[in-house]
């Protein structure tokens, strides 16, 4: 599996809409500049964090709602697109391909000119890529760069609870509070200890309770 | 989601319809109320579980015998309503407001009508239209605009990039003053006027304000602005659709000719030629041309000779690398424009730090004005700016190793290590190994000895002379300060 692509998208790709986005404190600026467009102040915005943080899901919130173009490296240099929305989810992709970069120079001042916006996400901000093309650069340095935190309590706690209920289980709030205090504090971890618990309950015969969650997964 | 008896929560419910609304007295004791149900929530669950899962609810309003609440995603109402449902509605209706139940809604901007852009449209000819955003088709390489709407394909002029806009200094008062010449002149004072500058100084600036002023004193006068890279777009499909009488046409009937960016037309030779025999037919006609370009004439890549020395014919105009005067200026002016006061401690600070050039200067700024009026309402101070411009700031403020630029320069012009810190002299090696010692000199603390051993056991004077090498070069070689540049920006991402 792609390191990008977040376990927990899997079995949610049709629930990509606003509503079903977590806010928690550590996406909750990504999430306001998502909701202020089409008030944005310059002719793009630029999504980061760390993979499974949410950008593909904001990105397609926000996609759905400007009915903006999913633009790819491999598109960029298949030809001229002339959406006047697009939104570029390989910011990475770009750091050795001159023909993307270019195109996507051209694409954003189209963009600019019919004043559509280009929304732009990477695991790093736009600042720290080093693009083979300056004139690009600069542009995308100029925009607003919000950065999706690794997640608080509150996210994880909301991830667990989703995500034990996206599979039918009944789980105690105290046992997902105590999750939250002790495994990694990454969407992924959520994910694998959902599935671990999962796995040993139906094996078991057992409910998820605060003991067997504290055995099955070997804390003290 | 309603949480009583009348169970016809239809789970999408972001509006409520028998809304009642109140005057003066009830909100009062609605929020009183709240605060108390609140402070119960505190109390019975604990304050980790409050936090994580009650801190997201709000008080929306009250609708019939309902209270209204709000969070921000449809798994939280899920969450909320079945773990902490019916302790909400008890304690509501303990409150003796008369409500019987409770109704939680997503009060996420699920399809909220776009709002036309904030920004003042103050110019004439835009139409309203093209400022508010609509879903857009995907149009990828679908329905192109055929060749008689080259006018859609024309940069539209951004109303912003005016004369009275661009602030000037010493960097750029020469560009600046042939641009505004060109503009109010009747007749034509040089042919072409070229642009040329680094990134982001000011180019395409001058060339809308350039282009405002024209049809401004003279709307009756025709002019075409485009990109190079919709010329040759237009070029490659009047070639494929056998047009090119009506490409031809199309541009030796306007009056003023401006293209953008003309580096981009690098070895594509054909619209190299086409570019040459149009330009050559306006300037016979007395046609103004004018074009911009990241480089002087003489100094871009793959154009031929005759082409070079014909965009080279009339005034060649640098744009300069900004100084902190001018940063500060065009920080003072950009806030005046926007009425947002902002400290002079801020807008030296950013005058200081943000060197790179004026475009990441003002999306800089458009970045703390965002912050500091739409998002928090905060005022802005260097605190703020340091934490909003996170990114940028630390960018350039990355630790760098001789080791990091000895393997960045290696890469970047495709040679071996062990070349380069060999005693060879042949050109190909020993300018790279001058671009590695200056940026060595430049992004690190190092001392010459230390640099000098890293580089073969050098002596000092030789990295001292490498050093000014480029120091000399980089003046008057637009593509050494481009490489120079780029490895700058990669080794301190």
């Amino acid at each position: 599996m792609p390191a990008r692509q977040l376990v927990l998208d899997l079995p949610h790709r049709a629930a990509q809409a606003r509503g079903d986005f977590l806010v928690a404190p550590c996406n909750e600026a990504a999430v306001a500049w998502i909701d202020r467009w089409p008030d944005w102040p310059a002719p793009g915005l630029a999504l980061y964090g760390p993979a499974g943080s949410g950008k593909s899901h904001l990105a397609a919130v926000w996609q759905s709602r400007s009915g903006a173009v999913a633009v790819s490296a491999a598109a960029l240099r298949g030809g001229r697109i002339e959406a006047r929305y697009c939104v570029f989810e390989e910011g990475e992709a770009l750091l050795r391909d001159r023909g993307a970069a270019e195109a996507l120079f051209h694409l954003y001042n189209r963009i600019a000119a019919r004043r559509g916006h280009l929304l732009v996400t990477g695991a790093e901000p736009p600042a720290r890529w080093t693009l083979p093309l300056a004139d690009l650069a600069s542009r995308l340095r100029a925009l607003p760069a919000v950065e999706i935190r690794p997640p608080d309590d509150a996210m994880l706690s909301g991830l667990l609870a989703k995500l034990f209920r996206d599979r039918q289980l009944a789980v105690p709030g105290e046992v997902i509070l105590y999750l939250v205090q002790r495994i990694e504090r990454s969407c992924a971890a959520v994910a694998r200890t959902v599935e671990a618990l999962d796995r040993a309950s139906l094996a078991e015969r057992r409910p998820i309770t605060l003991p067997f969650a504290r055995a099955t997964l070997g804390f003290a | 989601m309603t949480l009583t008896g009348n169970g016809n929560g239809n789970g999408n419910n972001r509006d409520v319809s028998n809304e009642r609304s109140f005057g003066g007295e009830r909100p009062n004791a609605l929020e009183l109320a709240w605060v108390r149900v609140r402070a119960h929530l505190r109390s019975e669950y604990g304050d980790a579980a409050f936090k994580n899962w009650l801190r997201s609810l709000t008080l929306l309003r009250a609708s019939g015998d309902k209270v209204v609440l709000a969070v921000t995603s449809k798994f939280w109402r899920d969450w909320i309503a079945a773990h902490y449902g019916d302790r909400l509605v008890a304690l509501w209706k303990a409150e003796n407001l008369g409500f019987n139940g409770v109704e939680i809604v997503v009060n996420a901007v699920e399809a909220k009508e776009p709002r036309p852009r904030g920004d003042a449209l103050e110019m004439p000819q835009r139409e309203t239209d093209e400022a508010r955003p609509q879903p857009a088709p995907a149009a990828m390489n679908g329905e192109e605009p055929r060749l008689g709407d080259v006018q859609n394909l024309c940069t539209p002029l951004d109303p912003r990039l005016t004369f009275e806009t661009f602030v000037i200094g010493k960097p750029n008062e020469f560009a600046h003053a042939a641009a505004l010449r060109v503009a109010e002149a009747d007749e034509i004072p040089f042919n072409p006027l070229f642009l040329y500058g680094g990134v982001g100084l000011g180019k395409t600036h001058l060339m809308h304000a350039t282009a405002w002023r024209l049809r401004m004193r003279n709307p009756a006068r025709r002019v075409m602005f485009l990109s190079s890279e919709t010329f040759m777009h237009l070029f490659v499909k009047a070639v494929r659709y056998k047009d090119t009488h009506a490409f031809k046409e199309q541009f030796r009937s306007v009056d003023v000719l401006m293209i953008d960016d003309v580096q981009f037309f690098g070895e594509k030779s054909a619209t190299q030629e086409e570019l040459f025999h149009t330009f050559n037919a306006l300037v016979d006609h007395r046609r103004q041309v004018i074009i911009s370009a990241d480089k002087p004439p003489v100094d871009l890549q793959g154009i031929e000779e005759r082409l070079k020395s014909r965009l080279g014919s009339g005034v060649v105009a640098q744009l300069n690398p900004t100084n902190y005067e001018l940063r500060l200026s065009i920080l003072q002016a950009k806030a005046e424009q926007k009425g947002v006061a902002i400290p002079s401690k801020v807008t030296e600070f950013l005058a200081h730090k943000i060197t790179s050039n004026i475009r990441e200067l003002e999306g800089a700024m458009t970045r703390l004005f965002a912050h500091a009026t739409l998002l928090n309402s905060r005022e802005i101070s260097i605190d703020m700016a340091q934490e909003v411009l996170q990114d940028l700031l630390r960018a350039n403020d990355r630790h760098v190793t001789i080791d990091d630029i000895q393997k960045r320069v290696c890469e970047h012009y495709n040679i071996k290590m062990a070349d380069l810190l060999s005693p060879r002299r042949a050109r190909a090696v020993a300018r790279p190994r001058q671009v590695a010692m200056y940026l060595a000199k430049q992004l690190t603390t190092r001392s010459l000895p230390e640099i000098g051993r890293k580089f073969g056991g050098r002596d000092h004077t030789t990295i001292m002379h490498g050093v000014r090498k480029i120091e000399e070069l980089r003046g008057g070689d637009p593509s050494l300060n481009e490489d120079i540049e780029i490895l700058t920006r990669s080794l301190t991402r």
